[in-house]
């Protein structure tokens, strides 16, 4: 299915053929109803708090470096 | 020479985005979750390559791709069939998230190239301007800009927006069309 896809997406639609759907496809409307449902997506992760794993790995980092910066470069 | 605080305040600052940057490209929180691992321990080893000053988001995001690019490398040379591969699992991850407008936008990025993916990602949701998200994937503007375009005509087309218009869809995006719905 997936291949189907791609087969007729790539191998049909030359580059100006596509350049043409683009222009087609700058419908505001459209741009803006993507537009949303991608920051939808990407905020519901965006939004969340910084995971501990992550200030750890930063604690432990900045540990190690100040450690090491005692010593010349 | 010790790190600043601001330096370390500074990427805080950055780690949702880049873990929402990260589920957009990969499609999974896992991997997602990996690559800002990798990011972070980058970035602190080389911060000395970071000029201050100049945009430290653009910069910590420029360390994901570049990650992000590697390990897909190294996953292609692993597994012969990687896109049907990560097609499928996509798939699946992508029903478990239980949202279904989510699911099907998931879905929808893993089939458009990475190019085209990371490119509406950055300027359609990560907030940075065509400049930035050029530079971000050392490509000219004009390239980041018609990418962008292509993107969101066949995440259009994938996602069915726009279709009962006279957006146009031909007789091949019609297929596509199709295919996405019994997908």
């Amino acid at each position: 299915m997936v291949d189907d896809e791609k087969k007729n997406g790539k191998a049909s639609r030359p580059d100006k053929k596509n350049e043409i759907m683009t222009q087609t496809s700058a419908k505001p409307e459209v741009s803006d109803l993507i537009g949303q449902r991608l920051r939808n997506y990407y905020n519901t992760v965006a939004e969340q708090p910084v995971p501990d794993r992550f200030l750890d790995l930063l604690s432990q980092l900045e540990a190690a470096s100040s450690s090491s910066s005692k010593k010349p470069r | 020479m010790t790190i600043s605080t601001q330096f370390r305040d500074q990427i805080i600052a950055a780690i949702p985005g880049l873990r929402a940057f990260g589920l957009s490209l990969t499609a999974r929180s896992d991997r997602a979750d990996d690559l800002v691992q990798e990011t972070l321990m980058k970035a602190w080893k080389h911060h000395e390559s970071f000029e201050e000053g100049t945009n430290m988001k653009a910069w910590l995001y420029t360390i994901l791709r570049n990650e992000f690019y590697t390990q897909l490398r190294k996953r292609k040379r692993e597994v012969e069939d990687a896109d049907g591969f990560y097609s499928s699992k996509v798939a699946v991850h992508a029903e478990q998230d239980g949202h279904l407008d989510m699911a099907d936008l998931r879905v929808a990025l893993a089939k458009i190239p990475e190019d085209q993916r990371e490119a509406i990602i950055l300027v359609g949701a990560s907030g940075f301007s065509y400049e930035e998200a050029a530079e971000i994937c050392a490509v000219a503007v004009g390239t980041i800009k018609s990418r962008v375009n292509r993107a969101r005509t066949r995440l259009a087309v994938l996602l069915e927006i726009g279709a009962d218009e006279k957006f146009g869809p031909d007789a091949n995006s019609e297929s596509i069309l199709i295919n996405a719905h019994r997908n």
